[in-house]
């Protein structure tokens, strides 16, 4: 590719074929790079509608007693920003930067499945299209990010906000999860050869981790925004405490997912820290491994501690304690990061470009962010500021001072890959200056006036001492955050058409996206160099003293499972979450024997003989695999059939049962009986009907003669997925049909 | 009664755990020899020691769930694991294709071990019998030890790869953190039993009920989140162990290999 006859740095991306196009070419892409850059520009455009927001509520919060919006009107305005950074903001653009910088680290041509990964990405405006649509349908939602039951239940909120809410939500988390599936299997299968996986950059190696926190975490929420929305359509009654249903119940299951979803914002910019600031320090980072194992830590930790967001819901001394302990040591593999982070610079040769201001401003905002965390972590320290603006001063500490800092710093250092060329530095620095000085402006002052018992989420306080002075503070820092917003739109516009051209490599950084033009071809790269270490590109500049080889150690380093197997496996592990929360919830609900309708309206014995037919379809599938693998092709086929068959018993058999219910006037809204019963046994019916189809296309595809030779990818991940949807009946069936013969 | 009188005066003497234990120091030495490695063995019969022994036997003897369970959590955890790491590296684990050398069925044995004991029948049953009882230790000390094989055997090709044990201890974790949960949540009485507590000593009934302001939903509680959140931790420090473990692997053979051919 010529990049020196190319006329503008946006067309660059693009073959002169998809010149002619480029609208569809960008619409149509599904290269990683691009789809990064849409999921980045998708955000800024989110980004702008929340800040708006955001600077509303600054307005309005500026002097005491003000009556600029509504009180209705600040609850949507809080609602909204709030929604939409995580949301619509935070997960796109980081996903994104992952999404282009990944496969060019781990020196692969795309990730491993490019066409999920649109999908993936167009649920983002999707979503936002249909939580924004709210505005147009009866006003948006006004309950707060976490959405609260039963003030997010029909009584309270019978507006279709709500709706609108839950249903983006669950939107943006399917495409989560297959962004997470897809981050994982690219990891796992498309690494350049020599790229093992104890050699990747550290960057790659945090989102790979974080993606299984994405898959574990955002189908917990997926269940509970069903259960919400059961409730809202169907009169359901899961979170209403009047209808027997538990509003506490709503709380766990959203901050089971919540607490994760910090880290799974936190991690990615962590990840960023971990490459800029060696690379401005000129060290390769202080040990690689702890960094690398502490994200682990937290990973697995972050999974175990949300009860610290309910301390002041009641669980009891006993609970609270247990959580103190276990939220308190997050702190250990956190300031682990920290220290690595800091002793990189120590004795390195620091440049501060734009990039590396943001990350280290990132770093000490951390720090503090950090810190009010643990002291959030206290339960008797967290029941005095619970709710108040020092809990709004943490929690932008980490969102803002750490994850919107990374961010900004992540993109002025790879705009020039994306682009081919460089920010302006000059413009950078004062974009850095602003941010710097508007965001702690906003929100240190918010320790005190939290510390002073200013209540978040009220749209206006009283005239008290110093509070007016600062609360005005505050809002003219968001003012300096909004004018470098602004700044670095700019800069990014006019860098586009006139910057500096990049080159390959402006910073002289060490991974592998810096080995390829800026920005780099379709194909990411004409030839590798080779990999031995974790700095391939220092070892081709300085051969003379190359990094400690990584040794390639056993069968693990090679691990490339089958592509297709993984992503199913993946998949399978977050749908597992989904179905352990529907469980949990049944059991929970179900603990205790009800009267009315329940259990024993239930057709025991029949209902075992179609699980029979479900768990046999097991085995035939299993049959159909072994006749394939030695080509007897016809035997294959009805092995299929029989399984295809069987599956669809048993849906009969659902289906009489489910009628049977229906005749005796048992309904979804009845009771809580019912309420859990159809929603576990109907998920679990709608991903048996998902793998008949699965096996309807297979049993297609090979009566018309597409697998001639054996070949056929498809019939094992398939067969994966309807053993899968087999062991949930295997639990499903001992939960609701076996386990109340046993009491 | 005191706290401190309760500390001293209820250490109990259990013959058959003195003999075993004694039996297994004697078996250890007879089989390597003495050597650095039998300080994990010595930990291990103390802590198994201590469990039989000391007050904590006393409170899980029908006064307190919770007690019950830091017990099974030594048991299953702590003290085959400790007995594990005694062995030396060249120790071979006789058990070769059977069944528990499985990695799906050792990961069974040792998540099942936790939800089979806490059936509400089961787990009363090993309160009042002590036949039963007697079952329940042995069967968690050698679930355990098949649980750890794949982590702990002392032989380096018996083991599993390092993430591939990541994901063997998260999904134990997560496994055991789904039960702790409903057992700390649970509106139900999870081992009645202990809703009737032994009538011969009120004076340790009312130290732990008054002194200690231990109530029977309070012990359930505390129950449950001990098997949720420290029994995760344990999980959770084995799972760091492999980590180092594979960062920390063959860095002296491959890679003066390596640069000799580069």
């Amino acid at each position: 590719m010529n990049a020196d006859t190319i006329p503008s740095a946006i067309t660059r991306l693009l073959t002169p074929a998809q010149r002619q196009h480029w609208e569809l070419a960008w619409l149509s892409s599904v290269d990683h790079k691009r789809i990064g850059i849409l999921y980045m520009v998708t955000g800024l455009v989110f980004f702008i509608a929340a800040g708006l927001e955001a600077l509303l509520i600054r307005l309005q919060l500026a002097v005491p007693n003000n009556h600029l919006v509504s009180p209705d009107t600040y609850n949507w305005l809080f609602t909204m920003h709030g929604t939409t950074m995580i949301f619509l903001v935070a997960m796109p653009v980081l996903f994104g930067i992952a999404n282009y910088v990944l496969p060019l680290q781990i020196g692969a041509r795309d990730m491993a499945f490019p066409r999920l990964n649109a999908f993936g990405f167009w649920l983002v405006p999707f979503g936002g299209i249909l939580l924004h649509f709210s505005f147009l349908a009866g006003g948006p939602p006004a309950v707060g990010w976490f959405a609260y039951a039963p003030l997010s239940e029909t009584p309270y909120s019978s507006q279709p906000g709500v709706d609108y809410w839950a249903v983006s939500l669950l939107v943006f988390g399917i495409g989560s999860v297959s962004a997470g599936i897809n981050f994982i299997v690219t990891i796992l299968t498309q690494r350049a050869p020599e790229m093992s996986l104890r050699r990747l950059p550290l960057f790659s190696w945090m989102i790979f981790i974080n993606s299984f926190l994405v898959i574990l975490a955002l189908p917990i929420l997926n269940a509970g925004l069903v259960m919400l929305l059961i409730d809202r359509l169907l009169q359901g009654r899961f979170f209403l405490p009047f209808g027997g249903g538990s509003a506490i119940m709503w709380q766990h299951i959203f901050w089971a997912f919540g607490h994760p979803e910090v880290y799974i914002v936190a991690i990615p910019a962590f990840a960023i820290l971990s490459e800029v600031i060696p690379v401005f320090s000129r060290k390769p980072i202080f040990g690689y491994e702890f960094v690398a194992v502490s994200t682990v830590v937290i990973v697995l930790l972050s999974l175990l501690v949300w009860a610290h967001h309910m301390f002041t819901v009641g669980l009891g001394h006993t609970v609270d304690l247990f959580f103190v302990a276990a939220s308190v040591l997050i702190a250990v593999p956190t300031g682990v990061k920290l220290f690595n982070w800091s002793a990189t610079m120590v004795g390195g040769r620091v440049r501060f470009t734009a990039a590396m201001l943001f990350c280290v401003a990132a770093l000490l905002q951390f720090l503090i962010g950090g810190l009010t965390g643990v002291s959030h972590a206290i339960a008797p320290l967290d029941w005095q500021t619970k709710n108040s603006y020092y809990l709004v001063a943490h929690f932008h500490n980490v969102f803002v001072g750490l994850i919107v800092f990374a961010i900004l710093g992540g993109l002025h250092y790879w705009f020039p890959k994306m682009s081919g060329r460089m920010l302006s530095e000059r413009i950078g620095k004062w974009t850095f200056w602003l941010m710097t000085i508007g965001f702690n402006l906003t929100f240190m002052i918010q320790h005190l006036l939290g510390l002073s018992g200013m209540p978040r989420r009220v749209f206006t306080y009283p005239d008290l001492p110093g509070w007016g002075a600062m609360n005005m503070l505050s809002t003219i820092g968001a003012f300096f955050m909004a004018a470098a917003s602004i700044l670095f739109v700019w800069n990014v516009m006019t860098s586009l058409f006139r910057g500096k051209p990049a080159g390959e490599n402006p910073w002289n950084a060490w991974t592998l996206e810096w080995a390829t033009s800026s920005p780099p071809p379709h194909e990411n790269f004409d030839a590798l160099p080779p990999v031995r270490s974790r700095r391939p590109l220092w070892d081709a500049a300085h051969p003379e003293r190359p990094d400690p080889v990584v040794p390639l150690g056993g069968t693990l380093d090679a691990f490339r499972p089958d592509r297709n197997k993984a992503g199913v496996m993946t998949f399978i592990i977050s749908e597992a979450g989904f179905f352990g929360v529907l469980m949990l919830a049944y059991l929970f609900y179900n603990a205790t024997p009800r009267s009315g309708p329940g259990w024993h309206q239930l057709d025991v014995p029949k209902t075992f003989i179609f699980s029979v037919c479900l768990f046999a379809s097991s085995f035939t599938i299993w049959r159909s695999e072994v006749a394939l693998r030695s080509g007897r092709t016809a035997k294959m086929i009805g092995w299929l059939a029989a399984t295809i068959l069987l599956g669809g018993i048993f849906m009969v058999g659902q289906g009489l049962e489910y009628w049977h219910l229906f005749q005796s006037g048992v309904s979804v809204g009845l009771d809580l009986f019912a309420g859990t019963f159809f929603t576990l046994t109907g998920f679990h019916g709608l991903h048996v009907c998902a793998g008949l189809l699965a096996l309807l296309v297979v049993l297609g595809v090979t009566l018309c003669g597409g697998f001639k030779n054996r070949d056929m990818p498809a019939l094992g991940p398939v067969g994966y997925y309807w053993h899968f949807v087999d062991v949930v009946w295997v639990f499903v069936f001992s939960i609701v049909y076996l386990w109340p013969l046993l009491r | 009664m005191t706290t401190q009188q309760f500390l001293v005066s209820t250490w109990s003497w259990d013959g058959a755990a003195v003999v075993f234990s004694a039996m297994a120091v004697l078996a250890y030495v007879w089989r390597f020899g003495v050597n650095g490695r039998m300080l994990y063995l010595l930990a291990a019969v103390g802590g198994f020691l201590l469990i039989r022994i000391s007050p904590l036997n006393a409170l899980a003897a029908g006064y307190l769930f919770s007690a019950h369970m830091l017990q099974h959590i030594l048991l299953l955890l702590v003290v085959p694991a400790l007995a594990l790491m005694s062995l030396p590296r060249h120790a071979a684990l006789a058990w070769g294709r059977a069944l528990p050398a499985h990695t799906l069925m050792a990961w069974l044995a040792g998540v099942g071990a936790m939800w089979l004991w806490h059936a509400r029948p089961l787990c009363n049953a090993a309160v009042s019998s002590r036949l039963v009882s007697a079952l329940q230790i042995g069967s968690l000390l050698v679930l355990g030890a098949i649980f750890w094989r794949p982590i702990l055997a002392p032989r380096e090709t018996e083991r599993m790869s390092p993430p591939g044990a990541v994901f063997y201890l998260f999904s134990a974790c997560v496994a055991c953190s789904i039960l702790g949960i409903l057992i700390t949540f649970s509106p139900v009485n999870v081992c009645p039993i202990y809703l009737q507590p032994p009538s011969g000593n009120r004076a340790v009934l009312e130290l732990i009920q008054h002194n200690w302001g231990i109530t029977p939903e309070k012990d359930q509680q505390i129950g449950g989140l001990l098997m949720w959140v420290p029994m995760c931790l344990v999980y959770l420090g084995a799972i760091v162990a492999q980590l180092a473990r594979w960062f920390a692997q063959p860095l002296a053979g491959p890679r003066t290999a390596e640069r000799g051919l580069s």
